[in-house]
């Protein structure tokens, strides 16, 4: 197999790429986050202070109702995403991005290339934006968005939010119709080469028991209880409010629904409750943000 | 006022952005050319034939035989009144620097004035053409736009280029994209991105083939025309075609600068799957067309439109690409379909209790046992069994919150006649599940079943009936849960099965099952209804004063509804013919004559024979009888309506003999009381049939 195509040769290509056209380059966020987004290199950095800001990082995902028990394979409770965020847009953003194609070997000329329309929204985050869901030969590879809005409040300048499904790209590119089949290292399976598989089937098979079968509902309600209490509790000293740590109990918060939402219980009505308190917590943190920069 | 030296120049505008959503750019067209029309008139520039094309990337306009310059404008000018002193008058001169013999005299309302008549020359179209393309990107009305990086102007995804010519020139000019950042107005534009060059438009005629060599085509119609001709190519000689999705079709052009018509395979494994599912997994997702064979099976293939330049090499490895996404896409419906038929029923209906149909309605359980109650009613009117329609009912939405309805919102009641039969229920139950989401509105696609009629048809009740109680309903272009839609599936149904029901009697029902006993909401409900049956007989070509003229009679919404059909019917099969025109004449002064002796205190006065003084009395009172005892008889008998009409005109020889030789206004008051009472008697009697007077002559 070339070495070139091995999914950590296509996260190494893309951290160069970005970090050739002036990106930070920055490393995961060490909280369970449901996207990329979520980083706060994203979500608070776009709010200010500095309204130029370019970052670039891998993102480990979860998103605990798409475990399937290392079964399924297209679908996984864990992933990966490759993000990257520039502030103000630049004019040339989608040839920067087919470039970045070219970087990872994938020649977007030898390709069926589709911008289709995805608007996305994050309703946690209270955040929204225009932009597409990129298509490569029918295969949905990267979600590209222009930010308008996060915590409710209008992004000035507009970012422009990229984000490279790591799995679904790799599958593309090492043409694998299973992502437990993907080459991680482009070595030898003799010579202790792993796949996707090797590193992550155990992880799928359990993580998918925990979330729907042994996760305490009680315990994780009084988890996100306490989160937003010490949330709010930060950001309670309007002098020297804690953005940051209180954003971090936002985002807990947010992964506690999201595995209360696996275990299936949470009704309609008491769904839209939970999202309005996380979008609360992510308001208050990126008010607190903004008042804190401008200071 | 002619043009001066009346030439003309073709123009072209190109707004150049990045993707534009599929879905608006037919309605972009049509804005661009509206917004532009605008403008030119606003400043009296004239101009000829139209063109627009729209791809996912380019907007443009081609507007021929533009006025070279504005026509002339006058600017008029009042003065001092007529007979001002001198003094005034040669201020006015001077202050607007002319001479005497440059003012004229005009009459005002308000007595005679000297006014100035200034005639401007009409500036050249040149000049005025960067603030028009300005005053268009300006009020461009995207139905979602967005700002990017610092812009100020909003547009649906970032505007990059604007191409602008006018006689093949390059028209000097800018648009602000925000306060220090400007689009200058350019020459040139871009084809596909795979070519990705620079296009210089050296004259307007040249500007399509430009981009058409440069693997772009702009003009809709040919990008559809040519995916139909190559999709015929590619079939040929196969007793396979497409299934047709106009739908599809028209999203497809939206994506795709250059359709390069592709077929894929689909797994064996994949094609025990309902085809609903193979068809919606294939179309929503991926955008793919299936293929069907001459039974209407679907065969294990699939037809995408690639936005690509032909090239075998390069065609093969994007429809294996396709195919692997595909079996990706289709091993999730897979997944989806084992989970759900592994399922019970019964489990996934006892889920429904945690799922609310809307707030303040309460769950979608609650909304099966409501339907279920419904039935037993509506059951006997459609000639279908108690029990089945009951079970019916109440295995009606537990496929909501099936896997596979969750991931494809459409597939709704096709599902749950699946999930139905598979689990052993009665095939007229299955069926009507299927097929209870049809007609959708007023769509001759009905479902096939009394009993699928049926469901469809409470289960639209129920949803107007519940949202006009908390007050949803439609109003302007406001119609967040397609009431509106709702309301025609149910008068296309009623109409179509000539069901024996009164449009009053339709929502007693479901009222009661909501515990509703508001007369306010009913009256709301009925009005509805009877709006979307006026007009569906209207889309049937009924004439719009014969609806009315049987819609407005008093208590109409408590008639049978196929009673009102026929007297439709019948006024319509009469209303070309000499005896009904000369009757509706005839009526029309009977009803003025009636209408201009409002007598307050008659209406217990009775008709006394004995007061007649002659025989034309004499014949009406005997016909008004007649008519009386038949209409008590018949008036609600579905066969006797054309006998009862015909009657009615047969009147005419009696009326009209009465108004010729009789006088209403009789010295004596009892002989005029009674003439008057006889007249009114039988125009009351006629407008039970129909409310004549609303005809038109």
């Amino acid at each position: 197999m070339d070495k070139n195509k091995s999914f950590q040769n296509i996260i190494m290509k893309l951290q160069s790429y970005w970090m050739d056209r002036g990106c930070v380059l920055m490393q995961p966020y060490d909280t369970q986050v449901g996207a990329g987004t979520f980083h706060p290199a994203t979500v608070l950095r776009v709010l200010g202070p500095d309204p130029i800001w370019k970052a670039a990082y891998l993102q480990p995902c979860r998103r605990p109702t798409d475990g399937r028990y290392g079964e399924n394979p297209n679908r996984l409770q864990h992933y990966y995403q490759f993000q990257v965020i520039i502030q103000p847009s630049p004019d040339n953003i989608q040839n920067l991005y087919l470039e970045s194609l070219n970087a990872v070997g994938l020649n977007f000329k030898d390709h069926d290339i589709r911008f289709v329309e995805d608007d996305w929204e994050s309703p946690t985050l209270g955040a929204s934006g225009l932009g597409w869901e990129i298509w490569c030969d029918g295969m949905e590879i990267s979600q590209f968005t222009y930010f308008q809005q996060v915590g409710g409040i209008e992004v000035k300048p507009v970012a422009s939010e990229i984000t490279y499904g790591l799995e679904r790209l790799a599958m593309f590119i090492q043409k694998v119709e299973n992502v437990y089949h993907l080459d991680w290292d482009g070595l030898d399976k003799n010579k202790g080469g792993k796949t996707y598989g090797d590193i992550f089937s155990q992880q799928e098979k359990e993580f998918s028991i925990y979330n729907f079968e042994k996760t305490n509902s009680s315990v994780l309600i009084q988890h996100f209880n306490d989160a937003e209490k010490e949330c709010s509790f930060l950001l309670e000293d309007k002098i020297n409010p804690l953005p940051l740590p209180a954003y971090d109990q936002c985002i807990k918060a947010s992964h506690i629904f999201n595995l209360l939402d696996a275990r299936g219980v949470i009704s309609v009505s008491e769904r839209q409750a939970y999202i309005l308190r996380v979008r609360n917590m992510s308001r208050s943190c990126c008010l607190a943000w903004i008042d804190k920069s401008n200071a | 006022m002619p043009n001066i030296n009346g030439e003309k120049g073709d123009l072209l505008l190109e707004l150049f952005s990045e993707e534009i959503p599929a879905r608006m750019q037919t309605s972009s067209e049509k804005q661009l050319t509206s917004l532009f029309e605008k403008s030119l008139i606003n400043r009296d520039i004239g101009y000829g034939p139209i063109t627009t094309f729209s791809s996912p990337r380019h907007l443009s306009i081609i507007i021929t035989k533009i006025d070279l310059k504005q026509k002339n404008q006058i600017i008029e000018k009042r003065g001092p009144r007529l007979g001002s002193n001198e003094k005034a008058i040669h201020g006015f001169l001077k202050s607007n620097n002319i001479q005497e013999n440059d003012i004229v005299i005009k009459d005002t309302k308000n007595g005679k004035f000297y006014f100035y008549l200034n005639q401007i020359n009409g500036i050249d179209t040149s000049e005025v053409l960067p603030e028009i393309i300005n005053e268009i990107i300006n009020n461009f009305d995207w139905p979602k736009s967005q700002r990017w990086a610092y812009s100020e102007l909003r547009w649906a995804r970032p505007l990059r280029n604007i191409l602008l010519l006018f006689n093949n020139q390059l028209i000097k000019g800018k648009v602000a994209i925000d306060k220090s950042n400007f689009l200058n107005f350019s020459n040139y534009t871009f084809g596909h991105r795979h070519v990705n060059k620079k296009i210089e438009i050296k004259s307007i005629d040249e500007y399509e083939k430009a981009l058409e060599n440069n693997y772009l085509i702009l003009d809709r119609k040919k990008r559809k025309n040519k995916i139909i001709n190559d999709t015929k190519l590619l079939l040929k000689e196969k007793d396979i075609k497409l299934l047709d999705d106009d739908y599809l079709l028209d999203e497809v052009l939206g994506l795709v600068e250059f359709p390069n018509v592709l077929i894929g395979t689909i797994d064996k494994q994949f094609m025990k799957l309902p085809k609903e599912v193979l068809i919606t997994a294939m179309k929503v997702h991926q955008k793919y067309f299936s293929i069907i064979d001459d039974k209407n099976n679907l065969v294990p293939k699939f037809l995408f439109v690639s936005n690509t330049i032909p090239e075998k090499e390069r065609d093969k490895s994007i429809i294996e690409g396709n195919e692997r996404v595909l079996k990706a896409r289709l091993s999730d419906a897979d997944f989806f379909w084992k989970t759900d038929t592994s399922i019970k029923i019964e489990n996934l209906n006892e889920k429904l209790k945690n799922v609310l149909f809307y707030e303040g309605l309460g769950s979608l359980y609650e909304k099966t046992v409501r339907l279920s109650r419904v039935s037993k009613y509506f059951s006997s009117l459609f000639k279908v069994d108690v029990s089945l329609a009951r079970e019916a009912c109440l295995l009606s939405k537990f496929d909501l919150v099936s896997e596979m309805v969750v991931e494809f919102p459409e597939l709704q009641g096709i599902m749950g006649g699946y999930y139905t039969k598979l689990n052993g229920k009665p095939n007229e139950v299955s069926k009507a599940i299927f097929e209870q989401y049809k007609p959708k509105g007023i769509s001759n696609d009905m479902p096939k079943t009394k009993l699928g009629c049926m469901l469809s048809m409470i289960d639209n009740i129920d949803n107007l009936t519940g949202f006009f109680m908390i007050n949803k309903k439609p109003s302007g272009s406001k119609d967040p849960f397609a009431l509106r839609r709702a309301g025609f599936s149910i008068a296309q149904i009623l109409m179509k099965l000539k069901l024996n029901i009164s449009i009053n009697d339709l929502f007693t029902e479901a009222l009661n099952s909501y515990k509703n006993s508001s007369k306010i909401i009913k009256l709301d409900l009925v009005d509805f209804i009877i709006d979307k049956v006026k007009f569906i007989l209207k889309k049937q070509n009924f004439r719009g004063d014969i609806i009315e003229s049987v819609f407005t009679l008093k208590g109409s919404q408590n008639y049978l509804l196929p009673i009102l059909y026929q007297r439709v019917k019948c006024l319509n099969d009469i209303k070309d013919t000499n005896d009904f025109k000369i009757f509706l004449v005839n009526f029309k002064r009977l009803n003025n004559i009636i209408k201009s002796n409002k007598l307050s205190n008659i209406s217990n006065v009775k008709v006394n024979p004995h007061l007649f003084e002659s025989s034309e009395e004499e014949k009406i009172y005997d016909k008004s009888q007649n008519l009386d005892i038949n209409l008590k008889k018949y008036l609600t008998d579905l066969e006797h309506q054309r006998i009862i009409l015909e009657e009615i005109i047969k009147l005419n020889c009696v009326i009209h003999s009465f108004f010729e030789k009789i006088i209403v206004n009789h010295e004596d008051k009892k002989i005029k009381i009674n003439r008057i009472k006889l007249l009114m008697e039988l125009t009351e009697r006629i407008l039970k049939f129909s409310s004549f007077h609303h005809m038109e002559n």
